[in-house]
């Protein structure tokens, strides 16, 4: 399969979530020619960098479906890719609280669908270990789930991203498919603003987007309902309050987990996420709603009263691809196929929870289908290991004293509340997929994520960008094109006199 | 580990005040550890005028008074390291400092914390809507059209009428900027009222009280905000909803005290004021460690930042003397209607005390009267009182001897 | 014409309204005493302000230097000074106090600058 013309493609995988990205770094083990094809100025930005960052330990899905089976390969396996991707990884377990007798059954129900499934070390406890592991939260029995873990949802992708460039895949940002031609020998066309790709075979990894370019190829089975979920973040000062993920005893109808408490690798904590339905015309709509908020605010000082307006730091929220209605509720199996409209195109429709953990056991079925048809051949390049940018904040005093030394950029502290150097900003601006918005920055250094939002840091990562590369005004974007930041210079000048 | 007398963390308008005043006090060995490129803080980027009224009976501009302080600290040859981050002070008063040259413990006999406040942030008071480019905290904004030559919008609604964002109103309409109105939660302005005279009404600015931001809308850039009134309750009156095309949102919503490495000396923080608990001689609760400034509690004004620092040189020189023995301390009660009285405590009452406060609400013809035990050892009446402007009353020694019990109260 | 300002003579801080045409006043409201009516007269009559803003500065440690008008100018001046900052660039090092422009429009006060600015080497 060589393909010598510029925008030829073996595979063309759409959309550069956590999903496309795993399906790329897998192809990418093997000798094809892919490119991933992201609208965006940064993978990630759909449902991938706004979620829990959760790896789900499967318990909640039900036994048989693709969603239990990925959710438990996922979970059984990231410690690995964690390892090799240099992506922070915690297992945190989970604790599903019952609040009433009434919910016990369902514990023990989720007990056993996940032995099922075949999660290990599920334990229902009693109140006196509730306490006991959990001082600030009060229930009567819960499900403890050891395995359940956490990590960095965009550090993941970036490194899935970075891992696949470097194994010789290519990303093409900021490129938007509008149109998408079958040709007779069932090769495909994608049509951009600009530019013509040509793919034999089509990976639809775009989310909410999912229907919609299944139906430039010819396919109108899909139906998306997009389902929002927002968030609150707290201060790190939060995450004393509880040292595992804290679930209500879930139900089922609502279609969610309900709302939890979880903790984040970087220690603080997130409430969320909510559960609307909202119409498909606003599949990008990101907003929060006061509605929400206030919501969310009360559900969570009821969990856990500890929890202080004080401590909020951001809100942000996340869209599920859901399959199934309002009216219908609940989950649908996760769809990943071919279609007689447009074989060689191969649809991932419904990517929601456990999506995360799934990524990477749905890559290797994406993998398992192309390779079926074509016999791929290894890549004996490939190399799993990624490295990412070192957080001078998690060294100890001797290694931070010697970063220093070694590079003077290291001491020179650029975000205050996250303990951020200018070395790693920088090494966040020079990412390899060259993404370049403030938000590009923060994902991958960390800096304006603190309790400031960017209050001291923010101007100074704009000095930087000035005085390295030069940036004018209009370069500076907070997310992607478009997203300018300031409207001009302020003025200019002629000489003045002496 | 490099030994100091005073270590001075931040060189803004309280450190410098600080070090100066300590060196008048025969203090030699201070060292002032600044994050910036220059000494100054925020005073730097406060280019308008209002400053020194009450010190110098003149009224600066920001760099202006900052630069009669850097001139005395570079003319008494104080001590500064710039571009020095302090990232851990321990309550046994050692400094980790990382800057371009390396990390460096310190340990200082006493640690003056003058770092300052940030801004409270859209995130911290859960404004719903999307997050596009164009929402600024006032400062942040201040900073780029200061310092750093850019326009942030063109066409602006401004949350919030503490000083900050008035000013910014005048600066935004001076630079060709069209600031559409100022909204305000409260029944009544935040900032002085001098800045709603010559930043609002100069310049035909609307002002609407009681009213929230309740949206914001725009994917990429702010395309509109949703403004909203509030009632007595607080709660948002829906049928009141009104959408504002505008492409910057501008946040002026309050001051939070940067105690973070307090809290890690373990320092006992008040959450009425957002900063530590000190005594007459901005002592914290952990002893040799002094706080003034913004860090302490928020000014309105930085004659009384620069008064603040000068007085608590008096107590750091005592204590190096090693004259401050702890004592049991008298805790301040408030009545009602005050927010705060500063210093929380007192325990030596040997010297002149200054008491800062700050009323609840706008009033007239009020009096806050000082008790000992129900016995009225102070009485000071006001015209007026105004939450947006710091109240400072002094008691001499003598007014303060033989306290047993200090109620403040306003009536 | 209808205005509002907030007296600043004393701490009552009296909210005062007042309609105007022209320079003429017809009605002042809201005045607790004469020196308060006096005030929003003279911001009727003869508004003096102090205009503060920012000239761009090449070569130096800061690229925007902060300026003055060193004694309170005519409001109505105040767009001007502002536009006038736009079309001047001053070269580092530059003192407080410096004189940019004397009797700038012609008015009783000088653009001064109010931010020392150090020269460093390119």
């Amino acid at each position: 399969m060589n393909k010598d013309k510029e925008n030829h493609f073996d595979v063309i995988i759409i959309g550069a979530g956590v999903v496309g990205c795993s399906i790329a770094r897998e192809l990418s083990r093997f000798k094809v020619r892919v490119a991933v094809l992201e609208k965006e100025s940064d993978v990630g930005w759909g449902s991938s960098c706004r979620n829990s960052g959760v790896i789900h330990a499967g318990f909640n899905n039900k036994t048989g479906t693709l969603m239990a089976r990925y959710c438990v390969e996922g979970n059984q396996g990231f410690q690995n890719i964690a390892r090799e991707l240099n992506v922070p990884f915690k297992k945190s377990g989970k604790l599903v609280v019952a609040k009433d007798n009434s919910e016990i059954a369902e514990l023990k129900r989720l007990k056993k669908q996940g032995e099922l499934n075949g999660v290990n070390n599920l334990d229902i406890i009693g109140e006196k270990e509730i306490r006991e592991l959990e001082p600030n939260i009060q229930g009567i029995a819960a499900l403890l789930s050891p395995e359940t873990a956490i990590t960095s949802p965009y550090i993941y992708t970036i490194a899935l991203a970075e891992n696949a460039l470097k194994n010789g895949v290519r990303f093409y940002l900021n490129t938007e498919v509008k149109n998408i031609k079958k040709k007779a020998n069932g090769k495909f066309v994608l049509k951009n603003k600009n530019t013509d790709f040509r793919a034999d075979y089509l990976i639809n990894s775009t989310g909410v987007y999912s229907g919609e370019i299944a139906r430039m190829a010819g396919i109108d089975r899909y139906r998306i309902y997009p389902c929002r979920g927002e968030y609150y973040v707290l201060d790190k000062n939060a995450s004393s309050l509880m040292n595992h993920l804290i679930y209500p005893v879930p139900h089922i109808e609502e279609g969610g987990l309900g709302i939890h408490l979880t903790p984040t690798v970087d220690g603080n904590v997130l409430i969320g996420p909510s559960n609307e339905y909202i119409d498909i015309n606003k599949r990008n709509d990101y907003a929060v709603t006061m509605e929400v908020l206030s919501k969310l605010c009360k559900e969570a000082q009821e969990f856990l009263p500890a929890i202080s307006p004080r401590d909020f730091i951001r809100n942000y929220a996340g869209i599920r691809s859901k399959q199934t209605s309002p009216l219908q509720g609940g989950y649908k199996d996760y769809t990943i196929e071919e279609s007689e409209e447009a074989p060689n195109m191969i649809n991932l429709i419904g990517i929601e929870s456990p999506g995360l953990t799934s990524a990477y056991p749905i890559a290797k079925k994406v993998v398992t289908m192309i390779d079926k048809k074509e016999k791929l051949s290894t890549n004996t390049d490939f190399n799993p290991y990624r490295e990412g940018i070192l957080r001078f904040e998690e060294q100890d005093e001797e290694t931070k004293r010697k970063l220093i030394e070694q590079d003077p950029d290291y001491g020179e502290i650029i975000c205050r509340c996250e303990q951020v150097t200018k070395k790693e900003i920088l090494q966040a601006i020079d990412n390899p997929l060259e993404a370049r918005s403030l938000i590009s920055i923060k994902y991958r250094s960390r800096a304006m994520m603190g309790r400031c939002q960017g209050g001291y840091c923010q101007t100074r990562i704009m000095e930087l960008l000035k005085e390295k590369y030069g940036y004018k005004w209009n370069d500076f974007l907070l997310r992607g094109t478009e997203s300018y930041m300031l409207t001009g210079n302020r003025s200019n000048g002629v000489k003045a006199y002496d | 580990m490099i030994k100091k007398d005073v270590i001075v963390i931040g060189g803004g308008a309280a450190g410098l005040a600080a070090a100066v005043a300590c060196r008048e006090k025969g203090i030699e060995d201070i060292l002032i550890i600044e994050r910036e490129s220059d000494l100054g803080g925020i005073l730097k980027q406060c280019i308008h005028d209002g400053f020194g009224l009450i010190k110098f009976q003149h009224s600066y501009t920001g760099p202006e008074y900052a630069q009669k302080y850097i001139d005395q600290v570079e003319e008494r040859h104080i001590e500064y390291l710039l571009d020095s981050m302090v990232i851990d002070i321990t309550n046994k008063k050692i400094i980790t400092v990382v800057n371009k040259k390396g990390l460096k413990k310190y340990q200082a006999k006493s640690i003056i914390l003058a770092m300052g406040c940030r801004e409270r942030t859209r995130g911290a008071i859960g404004i719903p809507g999307t997050r596009p480019a164009g929402i600024y905290t006032a400062g942040v904004a201040q900073n780029l059209i200061n310092l750093h030559n850019y326009m942030i919008g063109k066409e602006i609604v401004i949350l919030g009428s503490g000083d900050i964002g008035l000013i910014m109103a005048r600066r935004l309409m001076l630079e060709g900027a069209n600031v559409k109105m100022v909204l305000e939660l409260l029944p009544y302005g935040s900032g002085l009222p001098r800045n709603f005279n010559q930043c609002l009404f100069d310049y035909d600015i609307p002002l609407y009280l009681n009213h929230a931001v309740i949206d914001i809308k725009g994917n990429k850039r702010v395309e509109a905000i949703t403004m909203a009134k509030v009632d007595r309750q607080g709660e948002v009156v829906l049928s009141s909803c009104k959408e504002v095309p505008c492409d910057t949102l501008l946040l002026s919503v309050g001051l939070i005290p940067e105690n973070e490495l307090s809290k890690m000396a373990g320092i006992e923080l008040d959450p009425l004021t957002g900063g530590p608990m000190v005594d007459e001689y901005g002592q914290t609760t952990v002893s040799g460690i002094f706080a003034c400034g913004n860090v302490l509690q928020v000014h309105d004004i930085v004659d009384n930042v620069s008064l603040e620092a000068e007085h608590i040189a008096s107590g750091v020189e005592k204590y190096i003397s090693s004259l401050l023995k702890l004592k049991n301390y008298i805790s301040i009660e408030i009545g009602e209607g005050l927010r705060y009285v500063l210093p929380q405590r007192v325990q030596y009452l040997a010297d002149d005390t200054t008491f800062s406060f700050r009323v609840k609400k706008p009033d007239n013809k009020k009096q806050i009267i000082f008790k000992n035990n129900n016995r009225i050892i102070k009485k000071r009446s006001f015209i007026r009182v105004n939450p947006a402007e710091m109240i400072r009353i002094k008691l001499t020694s003598s007014e303060l001897s033989d306290i047993k019990h200090l109620k403040v109260e306003l009536t | 014409m209808k205005k509002e300002f907030i007296c600043i003579v004393c701490p009552n801080s009296c909210s005062i309204s007042v309609d105007y045409d022209k320079q003429e006043i017809k009605h002042i409201k809201g005045a607790q005493c004469k020196k308060g009516e006096g005030f929003v007269k003279n911001e009727i009559k003869n508004p003096l302000r102090i205009f503060t803003g920012s000239v761009k500065c090449i070569n130096g440690n800061y690229q925007l230097a902060s300026v003055k008008t060193n004694k309170p100018i005519p409001k109505k001046y105040m767009k001007q000074v502002a536009q006038k900052t736009h079309e001047l660039f001053l070269e580092a090092p530059v003192e407080i106090g410096q004189v940019i422009i004397p009797g700038i429009f012609g008015l009783d006060a000088d653009l001064v600058i109010t931010k020392k600015i150090k020269k460093i080497s390119i």
